[in-house]
């Protein structure tokens, strides 16, 4: 039977003389491969079955913690293997940007244009001028940045400051590391903050589902009755955006009633008092009118949870979207783990640290590249530093001493994305010529997406790696075809920033001209002339394998073998690491005040600040636009910006729909399918209204990322494949002082909007609606205020950091929290004892020479070379294996038969070249390692047991008895 | 004897759509073709006191079929273990089954060519089943919440079984008299 | 929900087949009882109904899936589609019996075969008649036993289509009696004209009959029972069907006819104007009753189906597996 072309099937795959439609597995030449889903972060196993080179089918793996469940994108990826609209070929623009004019060129000839392209742009204009925007991770992104290392720009970025890295800066400021890690089974209390599993992390839901029928409290925070708020046991439906608010109260809360963890706090805990005094003002009834929640609410939850330990806390994605009081949100979040005493403890939040068995993501980085003056021109790293490098040099140098490892520079380093648009348009603080754009479509990604279509129509050189033809690559100069799912092996390695590690195997070579990610930043490299010493790994299973490598797991010769017997790696559980060796953190205990974010002028302990735009502090603003926006929450059954082109998925969710409760939707006329207009002061989208009492009467819930890549983008450039009209972004503002002062990054939560119907004359998105400002204002187009003079959204406070009593000796660094000397470079500590100290190892080193010293053979050794040398630092010689003391007294008792010679240093028997080694009792010859009696030095003939006069032929037993023959 | 019925855990839906999209990609449908659609009828009640539940729907592959006998041409049919399904090689496409169905759970596509049309509906994943007499259908592989469980009724050991016997189950539409074999575990707010 | 199914060639067939029904089932009547031997009269009467079970038929089969093989329905015993189908073709087998008996009237050439046919004449007429009948009660029964429609799955459904069936038949009647093929005889013209003032009266009651048990039956729906039924009797009693209801089929198709009847004496209201509002009327109901093929909703199934992508939506035919753009 021929599957119509209407189907969303594929054709070709059905045997014609039969009406089945399935494939059968069982047929010959059909392999099994076990690879991972590659469409979100959940990456659940995925079963392929390849037959002739290409993948016949796909099912969920049902060994894998996805228990073979797969989401609407996991069952897809055969279909986006072979979609028509993928991008087969590299393109090279022929047209004018933007008029979809291209021609096919080979892969590698678009790798050298574009190479002799950005370094001529490096000679003219600084490393610098180029910049690289990612997105979620779908991407290798160690190789990325080992690209720009080497190429010597600080300037890459992804949208991670909507994502975690803000979050897991706090907390490691806090605690040392980011207790991202919940031991959910010991755990007698979840709270799902911000976060809704049941609408991204399935595999997670199914976990949370079956924890809660045994027990579990699930306390869900979100402003929607979300999926997950649905299955909760107590919702907290507060304002959007007023998260912080209401984690200030919550510790209020917990502190003023006693409830922490008294004993842990007294241990561990630092400035404890401090912050008691610090939140005193952050009651619950000083929360509820900014948080719309009972101040009963407030205790109640916080009861919950410090009642309930051990319990955890899910990161979710809100805390790092609501604009200015972001990172005050997660850092008031992560005291209140460490004050009821839930951090690293069985059933608690655990605290992974990275990677010790095996090579981390930064290890991979080649950071050592980049030098000092490059890294300070990071764009936005004067503002934002807790994400740029000053705030990650002194997180990593920190974890560097307490773990022995760090955090990679990618998603925890990184340029502030919006500056970098901004500078592209004004060249300020200096003119970003290229941007090399990978894995996103930054127009419905990143934040003001009216700027930032402005700053890619105006990027002097683009270049785009994608799947499909977006509206960013429509603009651009080549785009590159990217091999996905099922085309490339998989390494989940949560962002370098834990100690597990996953694997999943390339099913089928890449279709048509598509390469991996790391193959281009490889290719793009070694054509921009980067050492080839520096790029020695093919493919993603080379990498992988060097990756893997020192874990030397057993039968393990490749990384496909890994995949094979292993698929993951988890470190044999441990938590209460703390107890042994401390916390993480400069001082080795909780810093209730952060040292780390007062160095950088922040303030130590999360203060309160509100959102942009809210009734409270901006009266006048809500007058206007009286209704609270959320926007940014994920939705089934799109990722972000990607899956509009699936047909199979679109069709169930063709259009784009806000959520507005009933009681406002009739004071507004809106009835359920109608289109309209959400408008804030930045500008305005349509979309259509669901309305349904899931969201508070004086909010609307917009879902992100709506594009529409069905139309001819060509065809609008003022808003190309509607990639405006219904986007959230073009709602959302990046001015410095709407950003968190710390992290950088900016609100999709809590912004004030009005909302109503698109009238008969006024439905269509017209060519005023498009205009982009800086700052972001529909009012005012163009740009008014040059990035470099805007304000933050909060001053720096002055930071005096302490003298050291005594002088630093050459060579060391000083922590003034801990008043401990370090070794420059390797990071190790200067202990009482003279030794250093390595903290991955808790190994002694030489002060001296670095060496190791080696209990077991009272010696030092040095790693690097393998040479063992005295405690006096005198390398230790060697013969036949057997260490010799050349010079010295016989240090053992020598053979009566035997001589001592002192200019060697060991024992000989006559003239013979043999060497005496004590601890067996044989003498060894120094030539081939053969064993001879130390009584007349006849050879040991392991075949058969007998000694051998070699002179005669004669053997002996081993009582020197002949045997004769 | 074998009699298939399918037992969904409302309690543990939460309307990802999965089981759709995997249907529709594995059975190769048409675009407009939906054999399992995940109705919800949004949040009910009054802010904040509202609740929301999900129905997962699908052929009830009923014991008394409303949808076989009136089938003119002998394609829609049912077999022993109570898999209603539809052969294409017979189906006139007449639509009457599709018109007899309370439930609404059967279609010729629009998309396919106008004179190469035929009734599809769910089969329990019958050819699936065909070449593996142990496998589940795509729907109930690919829930990530396990909402769907499926299996054999008159197997007092299978867990569908243990379910319906121990756990209050609702049917739809029970008084067309169709004895439906879904079996519906409500979400009445409370837990799984 | 998802629901019409049926498009309009299959309306338009039920119209068709009833109309033919009726006309059958009436010309038997009178060929048999009232005017005995005067078959010719009802020759073109005859060849109407068999053009409309012929345009029927192509409705039908052309609304088929697969059309090329129709045939198969009479691979099983019970379906009620599958006798519904038997009936229209021996209806139409021997109505075009009977008609040939009459055919060498205007073509000497079939004279032979007229001929042979013509004793059998109103025998084949007879049968024609009783199929005839069947096809007229088919319609409505194959609609009510389709009980996941509740408006259609009452007892009164056949009654209407059947009344309705024979209405539209005497209305074809009275426009296309006596003439071509056959010949006619001057005392062949006098007998049409009675069966013409009989067809008056006749469809005077069947009007009547027609109005009370389709009011009966909406205004019963409408008040009471069912949710389902009730919400689309509602909607022909005061929703978006009621002007077509209450203005086209009760007023244009039932009443005004019938009060042209009445009192239209042999003008051209009552003997043109009238039997054509008739048959429209009649055509009308058919598009409605099968249009309201409303089915219980199961909670939550409008707003889905009315989430879910139209079929000309551009992404649908954007792309094309197989057909790479890049």
């Amino acid at each position: 039977m021929e599957i119509s072309k209407t189907s969303t099937g594929l054709k070709g795959l059905v045997s014609p003389d039969t009406v089945s439609t399935e494939v059968d597995i069982h047929q010959d030449g059909v392999t099994m491969v076990k690879s991972l889903c590659y469409f979100c972060h959940a990456n659940c196993g995925v079963l392929a079955y390849v037959k002739d080179g290409d993948v016949i089918k796909i099912e969920g793996d049902p060994d894998y913690s996805n228990q073979g469940g797969l989401c609407c994108r996991g069952t897809s990826a055969l279909l986006h293997v072979n979609h028509p609209a993928r991008i087969n070929h590299a393109l090279k623009r022929v047209g004018a940007k933007g008029e979809g004019k291209w021609e096919k060129i080979p892969y590698d000839q678009a790798i050298q244009e574009v190479a002799d392209r950005l370094n001529q742009i490096k000679d003219e204009s600084g490393a610098e001028a180029v910049a690289s925007a990612g997105g979620t991770t779908r991407t290798d992104d160690w190789a990325r940045r080992r690209f720009l290392n080497q190429f010597g720009t600080p300037n890459g970025f992804h949208n991670a400051l909507l994502c975690w890295i803000p979050t897991f800066m706090a907390e490691t400021c806090v605690a040392g590391w980011s207790p991202f890690e919940t031991d959910l089974a010991g755990a007698k209390c979840l709270i799902l903050w911000g976060m809704n599993p049941g609408a991204s992390t399935l595999g997670g839901m199914n976990g949370y589902t079956d924890l809660q029928k045994n027990g579990l409290k699930i306390v869900v925070v979100d402003p929607r009755y979300s999926e997950t708020a649905s299955k909760a046991d107590l919702w907290l439906p507060l304002r959007p955006g007023s998260d912080a608010a209401l984690a200030l109260a919550m510790l209020h809360t917990i502190i003023y009633e006693g409830l922490v963890n008294w004993e842990f706090v007294g241990e561990w805990c630092d400035g404890f008092e401090e912050l008691q005094e610090h939140v005193a003002e952050y009651t619950p009834e000083w929360a509820a009118p900014i948080t719309w929640l009972e101040p009963d609410q407030i205790r109640q939850a916080a009861r919950l949870y410090a009642m309930n330990t051990p319990g955890c806390i899910q990161w979710g994605c809100t805390w790092d979207q609501i604009g200015r009081a972001s990172t005050t949100g997660s850092h008031a979040i992560a005291l209140m783990r460490a004050v009821c005493g839930n951090l690293d403890v069985p059933g608690g939040d655990g605290m992974p640290g990275p990677a010790l068995n095996y090579l981390t993501d930064e290890e991979m980085e080649l950071n050592e590249c980049l030098p000092e003056e490059q890294k300070a021109k990071q764009i936005g790293s004067n503002k934002f530093k807790l994400t740029s490098w000053p705030g990650y040099q002194m997180i990593s140098d920190n974890a560097k001493r307490t773990w022995g490892k760090t955090l990679p520079t990618e998603w925890f380093c990184e340029a502030h994305g919006p500056s970098v648009f901004k500078a592209i348009i004004t060249g300020d603080p200096y003119q970003v010529r290229a941007l090399i754009v990978n894995a996103t479509n930054p127009i419905n990604s990143y934040g003001d997406a009216k700027m930032t279509l402005q700053a890619l129509k105006q990027c002097e050189f683009l270049v785009v790696v994608d799947y499909w033809m977006t509206p960013t690559a429509l603009f651009a100069d080549y785009v590159f075809p990217a091999a996905g799912a099922l085309e490339r092996p998989t390494i989940v390695t949560h962002y370098g920033a834990t100690d597990s590690i996953m694997g999943g195997r390339r099913a089928i070579q890449p279709k048509y001209d598509r390469h991996t990610d790391m193959t281009f930043w490889r290719k793009l490299g070694l054509a921009c002339g980067q050492d080839p010493a520096n790029w020695p790994w093919e493919t993603e299973e080379e990498a992988y394998f060097h990756i893997l490598e020192p874990l030397g797991l057993g039968g393990v010769e490749s990384y496909n073998d890994f995949v094979d017997y292993y698929r993951m790696y988890y470190p044999p559980l441990h938590q209460n690491k703390f107890k042994a060796n401390g916390f993480w953190t400069p001082s080795g205990k909780v810093e209730c005040n952060s040292t780390i974010l007062r160095e950088l002028g922040y303030p130590g302990m999360p203060t309160y600040i509100g959102c942009i735009e809210n009734e409270i502090d901006t009266p006048e603003i809500a007058e206007e636009y009286p209704i609270v926006l959320t926007t940014g929450g994920g939705f089934m059954p799109y990722h972000h910006s990607e899956h509009f082109q699936m047909q199979g998925i679109r069709y169930l969710y063709p259009d784009p729909y806000f959520s507005i409760n009933p009681e406002l939707a009739e004071k507004l006329n809106i009835a359920y399918g109608d289109w309209c207009w959400i408008e804030t002061r930045r500008g305005r989208i349509k979309m259509r209204a669901n309305v349904e009492p899931e969201v508070h009467p004086n909010v609307v819930f917009a879902p992100r990322g709506w594009w529409f890549p069905e139309r001819d983008g060509s065809a609008d450039l003022d808003n190309p494949f509607g990639c405006l009209e219904s986007n959230v972004n073009v709602l959302t503002s990046v001015d410095d002082e709407h950003c968190d002062p710390m992290g950088g990054s900016w609100a999709n939560r809590g912004l004030m909007c009005k909302v109503y119907k698109c009238g008969e004359y006024d439905k269509e998105y017209k060519k005023e609606d498009t205009q982009f400002s800086i700052p972001g204002s529909s009012s005012e187009p163009g740009v008014t205020v040059m990035p470099s003079d805007q304000k933050l959204a909060r001053e720096p406070i002055p930071f005096e950091k302490p003298e050291p009593a005594e002088a630093v000796p050459e060579g060391y660094e000083w922590v003034w929290q801990s008043n401990t000397l370090y070794q420059k470079g390797t990071h190790f500590r200067l202990d009482e004892s003279g030794w250093l100290i390595n903290p991955r190892t808790k190994g002694y080193h030489d002060a001296h020479t670095g060496w190791r010293y080696d209990a077991a053979n009272e010696c030092l050794v040095d790693d690097e070379t393998g040479k063992m040398y005295t405690m006096e630092r005198e390398e230790i010689v060697f013969a036949a294996g057997v260490r010799c003391y050349p010079g010295q007294a016989a240090p053992y008792e020598v053979p009566e038969n035997l001589t001592w010679n002192q200019e060697k240093g060991y024992a000989t028997l006559g003239d013979k070249p043999y060497v005496y080694d004590p601890n067996s009792g044989w003498m060894l010859d120094p030539d081939n390692g053969a064993f001879h009696d130390a009584n007349y030095g006849w050879l040991y003939d392991a075949a058969t047991g007998h000694l051998v006069d070699e002179a005669t032929g004669k053997h002996y037993d081993m009582s020197y008895a002949p045997v004769e023959e | 004897m074998t009699r298939y019925v399918m037992v969904i855990d409302q309690r543990r839906c939460i309307g990802c759509h999965s089981c759709t999209v995997a249907c529709r990609t594995w059975n190769k449908l048409p675009l407009d073709i939906v054999y399992n659609p995940v109705v919800t009828e949004g949040a009910q009640g009054t802010w904040p006191n509202v609740h929301k539940s999900w129905q997962p729907l699908l052929c009830m592959h009923c014991e008394n079929p409303e949808c076989v006998p009136c089938c003119p041409s002998g394609a829609s049919q049912q077999d022993e273990d109570g898999t209603v399904w539809v052969d294409p090689k017979k189906c006139l496409s007449c639509k009457v089954c599709v018109n007899a169905c309370p439930y609404g759970m059967r279609d010729a596509s629009h998309l396919e060519d106008r004179m190469h049309r035929y009734v599809r509906k769910c089969t329990f994943c019958r050819d699936k089943r065909q070449l593996d007499p142990s496998a589940q259908p795509y729907c109930v592989l690919t829930c990530h919440q396990k909402a769907r469980i499926f299996g054999d009724l008159d197997d007092p050991n299978s867990e569908v079984s243990k379910l319906i016997g121990s756990v209050k189950t609702e049917r739809l539409f029970e008084e067309f008299g169709t004895e439906p074999q879904i079996y519906y575990i409500p979400d009445l707010g409370g837990k799984a | 929900m998802k629901h019409h199914y049926w498009e309009p060639p299959i309306a338009l067939y039920l119209f068709l087949g009833g109309l033919a029904g009726g006309i059958l089932f009436l010309a038997a009547i009178f060929n048999s009882f009232v005017v005995p031997g005067y078959a010719e009269v009802f020759a073109l009467p005859v060849l109407v109904s068999l053009v409309c079970v012929a345009i029927g038929c192509v409705f039908l089969v052309v609304d088929l899936g697969q059309p090329g093989v129709f045939w198969r329905v009479w691979t099983t015993s019970k379906s009620i589609i599958k006798w519904g189908a038997t009936f229209l073709v021996i209806a139409a087998v021997f109505a075009l019996l009977f008609l040939l008996a009459f055919i060498g009237d205007a073509w000497p050439i079939f004279a032979g075969l007229s001929g042979l046919l013509k004793p059998a004449a109103d025998f084949f007429l007879i049968v024609a008649g009783f199929f005839g009948l069947c096809i007229m009660m088919y319609t409505g029964i194959m609609l009510s036993t389709l009980k996941a429609h509740a408006f259609w799955a009452t007892p009164a459904l056949p009654v209407l289509f059947t009344i309705s069936a024979i209405s539209t038949g005497c209305a074809a009647i009275v426009l296309s009696i006596g003439g071509w093929p056959a010949a006619m005889t001057l005392e062949s013209l006098f007998v049409s004209e009675i069966v013409l003032e009989i067809l008056h009266v006749v469809d005077i009651v069947l009007v009547i009959a027609e109005l009370i048990v389709l009011l009966t039956m909406v205004l019963s729906f409408a008040g009471a029972g069912n949710e389902t039924a009730k919400a689309a009797a509602r909607r022909w009693v005061k929703g978006s069907y009621a002007g077509l209801f209450w203005v086209g089929m009760v007023g244009l198709g039932l009443v005004v006819p019938l009060v042209m009847y009445i009192g239209g004496g042999h003008s051209a209201a009552a003997t043109l104007v009238a039997p054509i509002l008739v048959l429209c009327g009649g055509c009308l109901l058919r598009f409605m009753v099968v249009n309201t093929d409303d089915r219980a909703e199961i909670p939550g199934e409008n707003r889905y189906y009315n989430r879910l992508a139209k079929n000309d939506a551009e992404f649908i035919t954007k792309w094309t597996y197989g057909d790479n753009q890049f």
